[in-house]
């Protein structure tokens, strides 16, 4: 019996050559299209209508962050020619898919899209970002937080305008410490009293504490800071500095948690910056998470009493914190960048009331950030948005710790990734691994010829 | 069977208006030619457009350094001779090879076990059937999804079950070790079915005289098995074989599942080479590089598959 009649049939040297220089006078014919057609989105048209790539809305749940992304394109068209069309992606396709990139390599980018400070250099050094400046008045420059648009610019031109800072801190669950017998003075600052606490704290269906493991840029984010605690960096002056005693331990405390047994490798529901998911389900007594977990909880956390603190540091070390958040940027090859640039100067820039108050409904009342601008953030203050509870505290005590998310190209991200998850997951020393990622960064940055890596 | 067509010597002509030219009509054979390339054609357009094209672009795109953002500079056969100093694609070959050589062989054998076990009908043997096949029918990124739910560190439905056994804190899917073996037994809880059915087809190909006539001989169940069943078993095996080895570094179980269980974690110990082909184009923007790397893996399954049809003589069982 034959399964299948071309198993049977063999394969004619003929046939094998036939097909061989087939394929050859084809790539002769495709080279030169494939290259014709890679030239053609210079972009700089004046369309009537402009696509808005985003992962908030519209969104099927219609919830408080998509009616604002909805609500902030029909308050543009009302008044403007060209219009902006929103396009929802689910975050998780927008953040770890492709997407994006599979539009911007077929010159079908979108004209405005959201971007994170890791993507930045990719998306700059690949000629796609248009230059915002002129559209920005220098009250709305100085309206910014010192560093917030410099991580964003290059040679003093604005490429992106942030709509948000995202600090990190550590959650606790308030719950878990009084069952196990712990009290607010028990709350760690020091690392080597984080994994003590921990071990308390860990109990048949619930760890100690729990920090990202899937790797990826969110990891990367939420590992820089027990960098920067040591003092530590990752290129200093346009060189590498990764194989420092400040990587090194940083990398060691993170294996030291899961070692001990009182971390998860895996964490549950959308991953380490999960509250809900995590300490919320009572699976996590603290947990490394980020301010967005504010508003997660309060929509549907309630019932979870729990508190922040800063990061806890190690012996001698300093508070740090990475302060995250997404930009809008516009398509330099789009349909037209410079309606694009307008729109985003009027979105996020504004200094009228009306775009004061656009940015206080967007961080404070339908998602929980730290504002970006100076603006904003007293317009909160005088609502009272920051009075009282964690976002007090995240505010006046933690975000002042923080220094801008790096904006590291793939080719240093990645092996900072991979140090990282080969000493979490799979203990291999700390020393070993932050030399081999060293190593590759320091090969990298030898021929990079990009936009400052900062 | 009757047929209505004209005999061969008397070729049709249509009748003309006048003043129109003659046309001789196709004969028999031209037209069973024709209906038969006219059968042919959705496939082969399909082919063509779908797999073939892609396959010649590939190797084009291949000679091209391409950032991702539109713009091509051909760089010859840069892209293959970075190849030889990339770490991380050994390492990644080197997971898809362990995954091959034990997700092959378990696959095979449990699916041939199952077919063994549902081949004589018995009372509920369509569901017994229907529950084997049932995880093919779920798509791949459900399969991924559910068992990172069973699998949750501490808390999961596995995690319960081996906790009398003092095993409550095994990670499956967070310890290196263990992940890509994990990652092989849901490959294989996924496959089984549709293996098993074409275990099914290729036993029913089995004269039952053949094995009639070693029971009254005295062959045992596994004789029978051994020295009938599995020789006239051997072209289905051989297909078997080629599928899920090209399934298992190219499949949608090579990229779906992994991507969704373990992302290539942890610590890479999950990384295929089609996850890390998907990293370099989509992480690095390095797109010709990936193409690249998309043909050496073809080139490579073409030569294993070569090696399989050599080793079986064309898998020419039957003219032994």
């Amino acid at each position: 019996m034959s399964a299948d009649p071309f198993l049977n049939r063999p394969i004619g040297r003929r046939s094998v050559l036939r097909g061989g220089l087939g394929a050859l006078a084809a790539s002769a014919f495709a080279g030169p299209l494939l290259t014709a057609c890679g030239g053609d989105s210079s972009g700089g048209g004046d369309g009537k209508e402009m696509s808005f790539w985003n992962f908030y809305g519209p969104a099927d749940d219609n919830g408080p962050q998509s009616k604002w992304f909805v609500s902030l394109a029909e308050q543009w068209n009302a008044n403007n020619d060209v219009k902006v069309e929103l396009r929802y992606i689910p975050g998780k396709e927008y953040l770890g898919g492709n997407v994006l990139q599979t539009a911007f390599q077929a010159g079908q980018g979108p004209d405005i899209f959201l971007i994170s400070p890791g993507d930045f250099l990719r998306y700059y050094n690949g000629g796609v970002l248009q230059d915002l400046s002129a559209q920005l008045s220098d009250q709305t420059k100085a309206d910014y937080l010192p560093g917030m648009l410099e991580a964003r610019s290059v040679d003093g031109k604005i490429y992106g305008l942030p709509m948000e800072i995202e600090p990190l801190a550590m959650y606790y669950s308030e719950a878990a410490f009084e069952k196990a017998g712990l009290s607010e003075a028990d709350l760690p600052k020091t690392w080597d009293q984080t994994l003590a606490v921990a071990q308390k704290l860990t109990g048949k269906n619930k760890y100690g504490v729990m920090f990202e493991t899937a790797p990826g840029y969110y990891q990367n984010f939420t590992w820089y800071p027990f960098l920067w605690q040591g003092d530590g960096a990752v290129i200093k002056d346009g060189k590498v500095a990764f194989d420092t005693p400040a990587a090194v331990q940083a990398l060691k405390f993170w294996q030291d948690t899961i070692q001990s047994k009182v971390a998860p490798r895996k964490a549950l529901g959308g991953g380490g910056g999960d509250v809900l998911a995590n300490l919320g389900a009572g699976a996590a007594a603290m947990q490394q998470s980020g301010i967005w977990a504010v508003s997660d909880m309060r929509a549907k956390g309630q019932k979870t009493k729990y508190g922040i603190i800063p990061h806890p540091t190690p012996e001698g070390g300093k508070q740090a914190t990475d302060l995250g958040g997404w930009a809008f940027v516009a398509n330099a090859k789009g349909k037209n960048p410079e309606a694009a640039a307008k729109f985003i100067a009027w979105a996020l820039g504004s200094t009228d009331a009306e775009g004061v108050e656009r940015g206080r409904q967007w961080n404070t009342v339908v998602k929980t950030n730290v504002p970006p601008r100076k603006s904003v953030q007293q317009a909160a203050d005088s609502q009272g948005a920051f009075a009282e509870g964690v976002l007090k505290k995240f505010v006046s005590e933690i975000a002042p710790t923080g220094q801008p998310e790096p904006r590291f190209p793939p080719e240093v991200y990645q092996p900072i990734a991979d140090a990282i998850q080969a000493c979490q997951l799979n203990a291999t020393d700390p020393g070993k691994a932050a030399a081999d990622a060293a190593e590759k960064i320091d090969t990298f940055l030898k021929t990079y010829q990009g936009a400052p890596i900062s | 069977m009757a047929t209505t067509t004209a005999p061969r010597s008397k070729p049709l002509v249509k009748a003309g208006t006048p003043g129109e030219k003659q046309k001789r009509s196709l004969t028999r054979k031209q037209r069973e030619a024709v209906a038969a390339y006219a059968f042919l054609a959705p496939d082969v357009i399909g082919l063509l457009v779908f797999v073939a094209l892609p396959m010649v672009l590939a190797f084009a795109v291949a000679l091209f350094k391409v950032d991702g953002f539109g713009n091509y500079q051909y760089v010859g056969l840069a892209n293959y001779k970075l190849m030889g100093s990339d770490d991380q694609l050994l390492a990644s070959l080197k997971v898809t090879g362990t995954y091959v050589i034990t997700y092959v062989p378990i696959a095979f054998v449990v699916s041939l076990a199952l077919a063994m076990l549902v081949r004589n009908k018995f009372k509920g043997i369509g569901w017994v059937r229907s529950a084997f096949f049932l995880p093919n029918v779920v798509s791949l990124v459900v399969v991924g999804l559910l068992w990172q739910f069973l699998l949750v560190d501490k808390r999961g439905a596995i995690s319960s079950l081996l906790a009398p056994f003092g095993l409550e804190d095994v990670s499956f899917l967070g310890t290196p070790s263990l992940a890509l073996g994990t990652y092989v037994v849901i490959s294989v809880w996924f496959i089984m079915g549709y293996q098993m059915l074409v275990f099914l087809a290729g036993l029913k190909d089995v004269p039952k005289e053949l094995e009639d006539a070693a029971h009254i001989d005295g062959a045992g169940s596994w004789q029978r098995f051994r020295y009938v069943i599995w020789p006239l078993l051997r072209p289905t095996s051989f297909f078997v074989v080629v599928n899920s080895t090209i399934g298992a570094v190219t499949g949608l179980q090579a990229f779906d599942l992994v991507y969704v269980l373990t992302a290539g974690g942890p610590a890479r110990s999950t990384s295929t080479v089609v996850l890390y082909i998907y990293e370099q184009a989509f992480t690095f923007n390095n797109i010709g590089y990936a193409t690249a790397l998309t043909t050496v893996v073809v080139a490579l399954l073409v030569i294993c598959t070569g090696l399989m049809f050599a080793l079986t003589r064309g898998g020419r069982f039957d003219e032994e």
